[in-house]
C-alpha cells in the first residue's frame, strides 16, 4: 500500500491550533486519569507486597485475622512463645521476637490544630531485629520512659513536612502527652513507612492498655507449623499464627473493591473524555471531506487516508500522554495517600507509565478511526460536492 | 477503436424509495487526442459522466472502457489503482491540500508509484514548468491566486501523464483573464502533448477551445455538434 507523506499528518496538526490544544489537553486529562488510578492501585499493592518476609510471622488474638488493631493478646505471649518455640532467629543473645500495639490515634500538633489520625505501633527494640528491612536514617530510636517518637518517612510527608527530615524535634500531643520525634525511618516503602513507632511501655500507658496487638517473630530453623502447633496448644493464649506474606495478600484482598471503584470511576471518566476527543476529531476530519474525496480520486487508498489520520491524532495524542507523564513525574510520584491502613505514596513506575502510554495509544487511535471511517465511507463524488 | 467506450451506460441513485437516473443509456465514443466539451443545464448529468468516466463512481448498467481495457466492473482498489494510473482530474474548486506547497501537491500523485526521488523531481519540474508557475514551487495554495492555483492542479493532473484529462468546470471559479489562460493552457496539452480531454463547462466561450462539443440533457446526449478547427 502506498501511504501518504509522513509531513501531511503533521502539518494537518497545525492547521487548527485550538483543535490542536483540545486533542492535546484532553489526552492529557485522560492519561493523566489513567496514571493517578494505576499508580494510585500500584502504590497501595507495592507497599503490601513488600511489607511480607516469608520468614516473619505475626502472632495475633484468634478471630481478629483482618485487622490488627483491633487484636489484642497477652502481655505474656511474647516470652511465652520465646521460650516454647525452638528454632527461631536470635542475633546476639536477643530473640527475633517482637511485642507490639498497633493503634490509629489523632496526632495532635503542639500548636492545637485537630489531630490526623496516624497509626501508631508501640515496639520493644527487638523490633529492629524482626524487620530487619527497617531503618532509621536519622536520628536515634525511641527511648522508654522519655515518650519519644520515630517517624516513617511517608508518615512525615503525610503530615505535611517536606523534606520528611523537618519533622526531627517536633513535638505531637498523643492523647494530652507530649511525644518528641527523634528520629526517621524508611522500610523499603512498606507500610512500616506510614508509621509511628515509640517505646512499648510508653504506649502502653499513654493508651491506658495492658495487652499487646500482636507478637511478631522471625524463623531461623522453625517453620510456620511450628507456631501453628503453638497457637493451637496454648489455648489460653488465643492465638493464631499467620505467615506475614499472607497477613498483607489478605489485607491487600481487602482493599481490592476500593481500588476497582477507582480504576472504575478513572475508566468512566476517560470514556466521556474519548467521546469529547471523538467529536472534536470528527469537526476536523468533516471539515476535509472533500480534501479526502480528493486523495481517493487521485488514487489513494482509502486505508492510507485512514492511516495518515490515525498518525496525525496519535500525534497529538503521543504529545498530549507525554505531558500527563511528566506531569505525574514531578506532581504525583510519591503523593502520599492517607488510607485506613496507613499511608502509602501514589507509585508512577515502568508499569504505571507504559500503562498511561497505551492508553493515550488507544485513545488516538480510537479517537480517529471512529471519525475518519464516518467520512471515509461516502462514496467519492459526494464527498467531492462536500461543502460546496 | 476509439479510446473512450461507453455503451449503454446508465447511472442510477436512490434516495430513499426515490430513484434518480442522472445517466440513461449513453453511448459514446471519444477519439484519443480529442478536446471534448460538455454542456447541458445544472442536473443533466454532467458531473455524473464525468465521474464515471474517471472511475471514481461505477455505472448501474452498461459498459465503459478505456483503451481498450474495461473499467466498469472493476473492483474498488483495481480501480484506485486504474485512476492513478490512467486518469488526471481537474476540479472546479482546484482542490489542492492546502497543507502541502505547490511542489508537493504536484508530486503527491507520483508518490503512487514507483519512481526515485529524482525522477520525481523531474517529472514534478517538467510539470510545473509546462502550467507556467516553475517559479512558485514552495508556495502554499492560500499564497496563489486561484488561476495559479488551477494551474497547480493542472500540473497535478499531469504529472503522471495519464491517458484521459478530465476536467469539471475548470474555469468556473476563475476570472476572465484567468479563465483564458487556463483554457489556452488546455488547448495546449492537447495540441502539443496530444492529451485527449473531456471537460465539463457552462461557459459557451470556453467550448471554442474544443474541438467537439456535447450537450447532455435529462441524462441523453441530445445532438453531437462539431466545432471550429483548434484555434
Ligand atoms: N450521489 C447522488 N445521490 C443522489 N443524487 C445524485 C447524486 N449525485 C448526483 N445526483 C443527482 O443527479 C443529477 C445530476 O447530477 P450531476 O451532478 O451529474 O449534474 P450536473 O450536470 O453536473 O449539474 P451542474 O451543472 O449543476 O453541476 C442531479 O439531479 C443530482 O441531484
Ligand atoms: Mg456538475
Amino acid at each position: 500500500m502506498r501511504l501518504l507523506p509522513f509531513e501531511y499528518a503533521v502539518r494537518n496538526l497545525g492547521r487548527s491550533p485550538l483543535r490542536l490544544m483540545l486533542s492535546v489537553g484532553g489526552s492529557v486529562l485522560v492519561v493523566l486519569l489513567v496514571l493517578i488510578a494505576a499508580g494510585f492501585t500500584q502504590g497501595m499493592q507495592q507497599a503490601m507486597r513488600v511489607s511480607g518476609s516469608p520468614d516473619t510471622v505475626m502472632l495475633i488474638g484468634s478471630g481478629s485475622e483482618e485487622s490488627i488493631e483491633r487484636s489484642e493478646i497477652a502481655m505474656r505471649s511474647a516470652g511465652i512463645v520465646a521460650a516454647s518455640v525452638p528454632g527461631l532467629l536470635r542475633r546476639a543473645g536477643i530473640d527475633a521476637v517482637s511485642p507490639e500495639i498497633h493503634l490509629a490515634m489523632p496526632l495532635v500538633t503542639e500548636a492545637g490544630t485537630p489531630g490526623r489520625l496516624a497509626v501508631i505501633r508501640g515496639v520493644a527494640p527487638e523490633a529492629w531485629l524482626v524487620h530487619d528491612d527497617t531503618r532509621l536514617v536519622r536520628g536515634r530510636a525511641p527511648q522508654p520512659g522519655r515518650s519519644e517518637l520515630v517517624a516513617g518517612r511517608l508518615a512525615a510527608r503525610a503530615l505535611g513536612f517536606e523534606p520528611p527530615e523537618s519533622i526531627l524535634g517536633m513535638t505531637f500531643s498523643l492523647d494530652g502527652e507530649p511525644y518528641e520525634v527523634v528520629g526517621l525511618m524508611e522500610a523499603d516503602g512498606g507500610v512500616i513507612e506510614g508509621e509511628f513507632w515509640t517505646a512499648l511501655t510508653d504506649l502502653l500507658v499513654t493508651a491506658q492498655r495492658d495487652s499487646l496487638s500482636t507478637v511478631i517473630l522471625r524463623m531461623d530453623q522453625a517453620e510456620l507449623g511450628d507456631l501453628e502447633a503453638f497457637a493451637a496448644t496454648r489455648l489460653d493464649l488465643e492465638l493464631a499464627a499467620i505467615a506475614e506474606p499472607e497477613y498483607y495478600a489478605q489485607l491487600s484482598a481487602f482493599y481490592r473493591p476500593v481500588r476497582l471503584l477507582v480504576i472504575v470511576t478513572a475508566i468512566l471518566i476517560a470514556i466521556g473524555g474519548i467521546t469529547g476527543g471523538l467529536n472534536t476529531m470528527y469537526a476536523a476530519f468533516a471539515s476535509r471531506v472533500r480534501e479526502i474525496g480528493s486523495l481517493q480520486t487521485l488514487g489513494y487508498s482509502r486505508a492510507a487516508i485512514l492511516w495518515s489520520l490515525v498518525q496525525e491524532s496519535v500525534l497529538a495524542s503521543a504529545i498530549g500522554s507525554l505531558i500527563a507523564c511528566a506531569i505525574s513525574l514531578v506532581l504525583l510520584d510519591q503523593f502520599v495517600i492517607r488510607f485506613s491502613m496507613g499511608v502509602f505514596g501514589i507509585s508512577i513506575n515502568a508499569t504505571v507509565l507504559s500503562l498511561g502510554l497505551a492508553a493515550g495509544l488507544l485513545l488516538g487511535v480510537i479517537g480517529a478511526v471512529v471519525p475518519a471511517w464516518r467520512c471515509l465511507r461516502r462514496p467519492i463524488p459526494e464527498a467531492l460536492r462536500a461543502g460546496e | 477503436m476509439a479510446l473512450i467506450e461507453c455503451r449503454q451506460l446508465t447511472r442510477t441513485y436512490r434516495r430513499g424509495n426515490e430513484e434518480i437516473t442522472p445517466l440513461r443509456d449513453l453511448d459514446l465514443d471519444i477519439e484519443s487526442g480529442g478536446f471534448v466539451a460538455l454542456m447541458g443545464p445544472s442536473g443533466s448529468g454532467k458531473t455524473t459522466l464525468l465521474n464515471l468516466l474517471a472511475g471514481i463512481d461505477r455505472p448501474t448498467a452498461g459498459t465503459l472502457s478505456v483503451a481498450g481495457k474495461p473499467v466498469h466492473n472493476l473492483p474498488r482498489r483495481a480501480l484506485a489503482n486504474w485512476r492513478s494510473a490512467h486518469v488526471g482530474y481537474i476540479f472546479q474548486l482546484y482542490n489542492l491540500i492546502p497543507v502541502l506547497t505547490a511542489y508537493e501537491n504536484v508530486e503527491l500523485p507520483l508518490l503512487l508509484q514507483s519512481l526515485s526521488r529524482s525522477e520525481r523531481h523531474d517529472r514534478v519540474a517538467t510539470a510545473l514548468e509546462a502550467v507556467g508557475i516553475e517559479d512558485r514551487h514552495e508556495h502554499y495554495p492560500r499564497q496563489l491566486s486561484g488561476g495559479q492555483e488551477q494551474r497547480v492542479a493542472i500540473a497535478r493532473a499531469i504529472v503522471t501523464e495519464p491517458t484521459i484529462l478530465l476536467a469539471d468546470e475548470p474555469t468556473g471559479d476563475l476570472d476572465r483573464q484567468s479563465a483564458t489562460s487556463v483554457m489556452e493552457l488546455l488547448a495546449q496539452l492537447n495540441s502539443e502533448q496530444g492529451r485527449t480531454i473531456v471537460m465539463v463547462t457552462h461557459d459557451p466561450r470556453t467550448t471554442e477551445w474544443a474541438d467537439t462539443v456535447l450537450h447532455l440533457e435529462k441524462g441523453r446526449l441530445v445532438e453531437q455538434a462539431v466545432g471550429s478547427e483548434r484555434p
